[in-house]
């Protein structure tokens, strides 16, 4: 959890903090606030972030079956979920250790990539829709970690 | 119309359930080390596991091959169970109507964070009547004692074990290659004994995975 943190505390086990290692400390406490507010929002907003991507991803996929649409779609609620905690942790290793990997595996053998891609770009969209220029500078490195999960199909 | 809110509704949807940093915890006052639902866990150290090889080797001989595939087998059936129990659990659903896709996902991921290496299931052959896995990193082949034939036995007699439960049928489990031996990985092939007997010699002759299951086709 909070990897620069941790690392703090590490370095400062049987001193005190240096000057330059508190205003590093200082920098993370402060960006805390910030990613909470932004996870509260992302919390608060999830179904009606996400109501408008699934009707989209019906009209550019009428032939397919809701089924597969709806399973695709549960894959990028937990991945904004799984990104947003990431942020809250300010943790880089969180989505590839805890899901990245074995959701990578799944849409592999369900080929189903050319959808994943949709719903992830329409996602994208809708994140630049709703969250400030601030808010998804700190959001948009964990997103996109996700890109593994599309560029299986790519190899 | 998909209903973003219906899908939402489950109050979890759930994930990776041996992801690593999840699945791995301990109670440090105890002294033990547990899975996430409380199971108790161990690690074993590596020279354990080469006391254990030689051990059985100067005191069975050559039966050791089956003394470690017997292991391995009450090994796969105990597994199979309590790996059934846990994802059964997890994902809230009986392992009979799991997907095929998420349950060997989930023996993938399984298989990585107990550390036994890389796991992987090739269904090509299945037509065929046997199933080919292929594992890599695998500490029992790094530390077996040096042979001319592949060393896996304990992770065949799992397999073995783990593939009868699931598919109800009797399967027998042979090693083809093997990292002690230079290849990539160890590739084992699952079939009905009967068929799978005549491959046998030909890993007694050293023949190669290919070469062994070109034959095995051409007799069955």
């Amino acid at each position: 959890m909070h990897p620069e943190i941790e690392a703090l505390l590490d370095q400062a086990e049987n001193r005190f903090l240096k000057g330059e290692e508190l205003i590093a400390f200082k920098r993370q406490a402060a960006t805390l606030a910030q990613r909470l507010k932004i996870y509260e929002f992302l919390r608060e907003k999830e179904a009606s972030i996400f109501q408008p991507v699934a009707d989209k991803l019906q009209e550019t996929f009428p032939d397919e079956k809701q089924e597969t649409l709806e399973r695709s779609l549960k894959h990028w609620v937990l991945v904004l979920r799984y990104c947003s905690m990431a942020m809250l942790l300010n943790d880089r290793n969180f989505l590839e250790q805890r899901f990245l990997d074995w959701l990578s595996g799944i849409v592999e053998a369900h080929q189903t990539q050319k959808i994943e891609a949709t719903v992830c770009n329409l996602l994208q969209t809708r994140l630049k829709e709703l969250l400030s220029e601030q808010a998804r500078s700190i959001l948009q490195p964990f997103f996109d970690q996700a890109q593994p999960i599309i560029d299986q199909g790519k190899k | 119309m998909i209903n973003i809110a219906d899908l939402l509704k489950q109050p979890r949807l759930p994930g990776n359930y041996f992801a690593s940093d999840a699945y791995v915890r301990g109670d440090l006052e105890l002294g033990l080390l547990e899975n996430r639902r409380g199971d108790r866990l161990l690690a074993l150290p590596e020279t354990l596991i080469q006391a254990i090889y030689i051990g059985l080797e100067q005191e069975t001989g050559q039966a050791s091959r089956l003394v470690l595939f017997n292991c391995g087998r009450w090994w796969g059936k105990n597994f199979y169970v309590r790996f059934c129990e846990e994802v059964s659990e997890y994902y809230d659903q009986p392992v009979s109507e799991m997907e095929m896709v998420q349950f060997l996902q989930c023996l993938q991921q399984c298989w990585k964070t107990h550390g036994w290496g890389t796991f992987e299931l090739d269904p090509r052959y299945s037509e065929h009547g046997f199933l080919i896995v292929k594992i890599a990193n695998s500490l029992f082949a790094k530390t077996a004692p040096k042979s001319k034939r592949p060393a896996c036995f304990l992770e065949a007699g799992i397999l073995s074990s783990f593939f009868s439960q699931l598919t109800g049928r009797e399967l027998h489990c042979l090693q083809t290659s093997c990292e002690s031996l230079g290849s990539e990985c160890n590739r084992f092939i699952l079939g009905l004994r009967d068929r799978l007997q005549p491959a046998d010699s030909l890993v007694e002759e050293g023949k190669d995975h290919e070469a062994i299951l070109s034959e095995l086709f051409s007799k069955n």
